[in-house]
């Protein structure tokens, strides 16, 4: 993984940009394409597809129909995963979960996510989610590159190409995971945060969830900081002195990276560092804050991040994935979640920092409205499901208190109002300035898009 | 009309050099070879349906002419709404071009290597090999001479890590510089190539572009065992198997009249992709992405084309139509798999390699029919529907082998495994661009198809090939884009020498070390590579080779060389992948797999035998520009990162090495600390420090020995990086300062650079 963006200030870099190629500081010369909406994303995506009606697609009428069959002109077979196809049965499994109206939009939210629900005026939540692909391989790399077949660059390093760093000292685009307490969850993959065909300095650093964050950033035992500059020193001298004999500037960057290491070695530990956060912030976030690897964590690193000018930030938390037990897996799952990404908006709203971010919710797919496995009156579980799903996003450019799109009477289809994978994808580009048309990169003589040849901006939940 | 002449280049046009980059970046997306998005029945990649616009010798009178200097928003060419605006300089050579009579020629490399005299070339007392020739020629066109050639420590020192990817000993430089330069480089070479370490190093560019991988790649990312396979490369290259047997074999070696098990171990090659096995998916979805990967190497590793896009349209910008591409599909769609892994092992078709691999009996030694497909369902009862194979053990690995019954192709529209167009059936069959070069040929399967490659007159393969082996010297290719010789690839510099490489190369018979000789003993690649300002000045990356190659060695000679420095490396060929040191909870942390690290001599073995994890590749060697081996990969840029500084300085790996290191530094006995500094030092670089330089390190190391004898306790800690135990004899204070002293030489540029 490649610290890319750090480099941002080298000379090797500035040289880049005389030459008019480009400026890591500054991303493309002619990029953003109108005035941004925001600076930075902050995108908390719910690893294994959380289930929309149990949390945000409230189905009241289905309650009558526990245990009926889903009918096939609804759900027809062919577009059932494997993994339940061959059930003898798909009964309506109604959540088990109560629904409440919240804020002025009166937006319907389980009762699970309390906390998030007092902030309904602060979101679009778009239910009309769909997606192309049923698992999650294939799911997940479509919402991180809109191309089911790994290979593209995500998301969060296209921003970084595109807009550079405003960062001095730490990447552009930082992937932080979490586990849920409920259950294991799906493995995630380093290409999730990969570069693809990008210049690789542009993949996002993935911030380990144990020890220290970035890899080998600290000095081995027995090597103190005084000892690492004297080290460095010498290091710097030898290298200058090669420089003078070869003339190769590569050597000029060189060192200058291992100072920006040198930098890193104090930057990145403070990140970690929630000394100087008072109570009350600490607080906010819940009882799991100060535990790492936990995803109340990551939403505080995620603020120190934006505070520091970080452009992309991705937590992925898992645990969603629930084929079985949704009534007994699904609260926990959301008490390690609802109270963090609560407190992550209220913080960034006391700081003033909500309008120029942007923050998404989402996972990379929906469930089924069918019980996989028996269904009781006190247990039921969900396959995969691809044709609706729900996301919100909040901060700036957003509608608050918007709620977008509708599915039928079983949350099996979109009704209205359908946001593709690349439409989301366009409209996050709107929200930063780029039209998501013209932001290309040529790769093996073709230009490519993260929206290929897709994607409509959602305008309609933009302020 | 005004035309601004003034503009204009003196030198005469040429097609391929100046126009056609312009109308396939250009107008190619609506005037090219992608039948289905041509507009206005206009071609301009054909020369009959360009003259319908181009009035060669009259600009004033060619439409083409009109419609580019057009203002006109209803005429304008590109139009006001495209991304593909002309610059005043292309517009000017298109009407150069068209005035001096509008020559079209086919695409550079579609057409055979042609045969050019080698240039003469006054007054030359540089050249060393014809090569030279070409090089120097284009330098002095430019106003460059050469550079010198290098120091006899620098030759041998570039030279052994390019032909095995560790560095001379100082033994082994002292002997070299002992002899005529000439003849020590002869006999440097002969023993380099002798030795299987020479193997284990081509085998590296060869498993990336081959996609060679320990892990299926998706999801759970199961577990394969494809050793036996990378094996059969590193020995193919120490046996300097012939490029053309080294490729039919790996394309086609189940197909060869009396086929042995090595050349079916040898079709792992096509089995090398990443398979999906994640539970509630689709087979055929899954198979079809095989095929494709396979016809995408395929066309990467051989042809230098992308292949791929004309998997659901016509090619953009190369003669390659969307039936084309599933008439090659067609070669590679006929073999005995299932789209759906087994989820623990190998997937069928595989065979079980006997336990004397490699040293088989000639009745081992024979093909054997890999069982068919066996279906089961797993979780049946739960309703659930997927259907998986059997799984392959780690005493198998996967080969190609064909069902006796051939599954029929068909065009996918948009590529999609559901959207066959039942109503255009294919069969095997090569481009008709590519066929008019090799007339009455046409393959029926891949093992024709692999012959078909080696055809004398073939455009391709050997211009492909010889660029690759030009680009492990000189960090790039004659052909920048070594990935792309398309259309829309980058134009050779030097065209004629790739071209007389490509020719010498076919008649050598295929013989890559002939190529590789050739390459050595040049005056081209033994320059020195000391940068001038004149030469930064006109070639600042190289391209015209007016200096020797300078640039970061890459992450696994980095790492093997520390191992060999420190007298850590274990070297034994071959063998299940091996568990170095890796961060803590690498793969548990976001996947649901253990890594469990080896112990004791697997950790120090050679980097080309690290376990590679495809969803979590090992961490060191990403940082320093590795392919993912995700898919076929034959160019790998190379960056300069503060995380390789970090990694460098405190990678428990480096750490240890440098222990080791210091080790070894102390224990040559007798010496003075300066003297062992300064002998490390040549270890690491292949050359005695300057006195300045001494002078920085020793003083370096007095002040480690001074900050350790104040602080025992750290000289400790530092001392217990690593699994293996110091030695206790050596005083601890010494050896903590000489471990640090030992990390700044590993960690100094010229280290870790090939120069």
């Amino acid at each position: 993984m490649l610290l890319g963006s750090l480099g941002l200030s080298t000379l090797l870099e500035r040289d880049r940009f005389v030459q008019g190629e480009m400026n890591d500081h500054l991303g493309l010369a002619d990029l953003p394409h109108r005035t941004p909406k925001i600076k930075r994303i902050i995108y908390l995506f719910q690893s294994g597809g959380p289930a929309q009606m149990d949390l945000y697609d409230y189905k009241p009428a289905l309650r009558d129909r526990f245990g009926e069959e889903v009918p096939k002109s609804i759900y027809p077979d062919d577009r059932k995963t494997t993994m339940s196809s061959a059930q003898a049965s798909f009964p309506v499994a109604p959540t088990a979960f109560k629904f409440s109206q919240y804020g002025e939009a009166g937006s319907w939210i389980s009762e699970l996510l309390p906390n998030i629900g007092s902030l309904a005026d602060d979101l679009c939540i778009i239910r009309s989610m769909h997606t192309d692909a049923i698992n999650h391989d294939p799911a997940i790399t479509f919402q991180q590159t809109g191309s089911q077949v790994p290979g593209r660059p995500s998301i969060g390093s296209w921003v970084d190409y595109g807009l550079g760093s405003e960062a001095a000292d730490l990447p552009a685009f930082v992937a932080m995971s979490s586990k849920g307490s409920a259950k294991q969850g799906q493995p995630l993959y380093d290409r999730l945060w990969g570069s693809g065909f990008l210049p690789s300095k542009h993949q996002g650093v993935k911030f380990r969830n144990q020890g220290a964050p970035v890899l080998d950033i600290d000095n081995p035992a027995g090597i103190s900081r005084g000892l690492r500059r004297t080290m460095l020193d010498s290091l710097n001298t030898l290298n200058g002195l090669k420089h003078q004999q070869t003339g190769d500037p590569e050597i000029q960057t060189r060192i200058a990276q291992y100072e920006l290491a040198f930098r890193m070695q104090m930057s990145v530990p403070d990140l970690l560092d929630f000394s100087d956060e008072p109570k009350h912030v600490l607080d906010l976030y819940g009882p799991d804050v100060k535990t790492q690897g936990k995803y109340a964590f990551n939403c505080l690193i995620a603020r120190r991040l934006a505070e520091q000018g970080v452009r992309f930030i991705q937590l992925f938390h898992q645990g969603w994935d629930q084929h079985n037990n949704i009534p007994g897996q699904m609260p926990r799952q959301c008490r390690d979640t609802d109270q963090p990404t609560a407190a992550l908006i209220k913080d960034l709203k006391q700081r003033g920092m909500l309008d120029e971010t942007l923050i998404i919710w989402g996972g990379e797919f929906g469930r089924t409205i069918y019980s996989q496995g028996k269904l009781t009156p006190n247990n039921y579980g969900r396959d995969h499901h691809p044709s609706c799903f729900t996301m919100w996003m909040a901060g700036g450019g957003i509608k608050g208190g918007t709620n977008h799109g509708s599915t039928d009477d079983y949350s099996v289809n979109v009704a209205t109002d359908g946001v593709s994978v690349h439409d989301l994808h366009a409209t996050i580009l709107h929200l930063l300035g780029i039209d998501h048309e013209r932001f290309v990169y040529r790769f093996q003589g073709r230009d490519f898009r993260l929206t290929d040849v897709h994607g409509d901006v959602v305008h309609s939940i933009l302020s | 009309m005004i035309v601004n002449d003034g503009l204009l280049q003196a030198e005469a046009v040429d097609f391929n050099r100046d126009v056609r980059p312009i109308l396939s970046d250009h107008c190619f997306d609506c005037h090219g070879p992608d039948q289905a998005a041509v507009a206005a029945d206009l071609r301009l990649d054909l020369e009959d349906s360009a003259m319908n616009v181009i009035e060669p010798g009259n600009a004033e009178a060619s439409e083409l002419v009109h419609r580019i200097l057009s203002k006109d928003p209803d005429s304008q060419m590109p139009p006001p709404n495209s991304r593909r605006q002309l610059t005043e300089t292309e517009r000017n050579t298109l009407v150069k071009w068209i005035r001096e009579g509008a020559e079209f020629a086919q695409h550079w490399s579609l057409v055979p290597p042609q045969h050019s005299a080698v240039p003469e070339v006054d007054a030359d007392q540089w050249s060393r090999d014809p090569l030279d020739r070409f090089v120097l020629n284009r330098l002095r066109e430019r106003g460059l001479s050469p550079a010198p050639r290098a120091s006899a420590e620098s030759l041998v020192r570039r030279i052994t890590l390019d032909l095995t990817g560790l560095p001379p000993t100082a033994a082994e430089i002292d002997a070299f510089l002992k002899d005529d330069l000439d003849v020590a480089i002869e006999k440097l070479v002969n023993r380099l190539m002798q030795s299987y370490r020479y193997g284990e190093h081509m085998a590296l560019p060869w498993l990336e572009a081959a996609r060679y991988a320990d892990t299926d790649g998706y999801q759970n990312d199961r577990y394969r065992y494809q050793h036996v396979w990378r094996d059969w490369v590193i020995e193919a290259y120490n046996q300097h198997m012939p490029y053309d047997q080294f490729v039919i074999e790996q394309l086609a070696g189940d197909l060869l009249p009396n086929a042995t098990l090595r050349q079916q171990v040898a079709t792992g090659f096509g089995r090398n992709h990443r398979i999906n096995s994640e539970d509630g998916s689709i087979p055929e979805e899954w198979r079809t992405e095989y095929v494709a990967d396979r016809v995408d190497t395929f066309g990467t590793i051989f042809l230098g084309l992308t292949v791929s896009c004309a998997r659901c349209h016509d090619h953009k910008y190369d003669p390659i139509t969307q039936r084309e591409y599933y008439q090659l599909y067609a070669y590679f769609n006929n073999i005995a798999e299932w789209g759906v892994g087994p989820n623990n092992g190998n997937s069928p078709p595989f065979i079980t390699v006997p336990k004397s691999w490699p040293n088989l009996s000639p009745s081992e030694d024979r093909m054997v029919t890999p069982a068919p497909v066996k279906l089961r369902r797993a979780r049946a009862e739960a309703g659930n529907g997927l259907q998986r194979p059997q799984a392959g053990d780690p005493s198998t690995v996967m080969v190609m082998h064909e069902l006796t019954e051939p599954r029929p192709t068909h065009v996918l529209q948009r590529g999609q495994y559901n959207m066959p167009d039942l109503s255009q059936p294919v069969t095997a069959s090569i481009p008709e661009s590519l066929a008019s070069s090799t007339p009455g040929i046409s393959p029926r399967d891949r093992l024709e198809l692999a012959r078909w490659l080696f055809h004398p007159n073939h455009p391709l393969t050997a211009r492909v090939a010889v660029n690759r082996l030009w680009q492990q010297f000189f960090g790039a290719g004659l052909v920048e884009t070594s990935d792309n010789l398309g259309s829309q690839g980058a134009l050779p510099l030097h065209p004629e020498l790739l071209d007389y490489l490509a020719l010498e190369f076919t008649h050598s018979k295929w013989d890559i070390q002939a190529i590789q000789r050739r390459i050595i003993h040049s005056a081209t690649y033994q320059q020195d590579s000391q940068v001038t300002a004149n030469s930064l000045e006109i070639d600042p990356s190289n391209r015209l080779l007016s200096r020797g190659p300078r640039y970061r060695l890459p992450g696994f000679i980095v790492r093997d060389q520390a191992m060999l420095l420190s007298g850590l490396l274990v070297e034994q060929v071959g063998g299940p992948s091996t568990k170095p040191y890796m961060p803590p909870k690498i793969w548990s942390a976001i996947s649901n797999n253990k890594y469990k690290q080896d112990k004791g001599g697997n950790l120090y073995r050679r980097s080309v035998y690290t376990y590679w994890r495809r969803t979590i590749p090992p961490p060191m060697m990403m940082n320093f520009n590795a392919a993912a081996r995700e898919v076929c990969t034959v160019q790998t840029e190379s960056t300069n990162t503060p995380l390789q500084a970090l990694t460098l300085m405190n990678n428990k790996t480096f750490i240890e090495c440098a222990r080791f290191f210091a080790e070894r530094i102390l224990q040559n006995d007798g010496q003075s600390a300066p003297s062992m500094i300064t002998h490390a030092f040549r270890e690491a670089t292949g050359r005695w420090p300057t006195e300045k330089e001494s002078a920085v390190i020793i003083n370096a190391h007095g002040r480690f020995l001074e900050h350790f004898s104040k602080a025992p306790q750290a000289a400790k800690q530092l001392l217990a990086t690593g699994e293996n135990q110091r030695d206790k004899s050596l005083p601890l204070v010494e050896h903590a300062a000489m471990t640090m002293t030992a990390s700044l030489i590993l960690n100094l540029d010229e280290t870790i650079s090939k120069e």
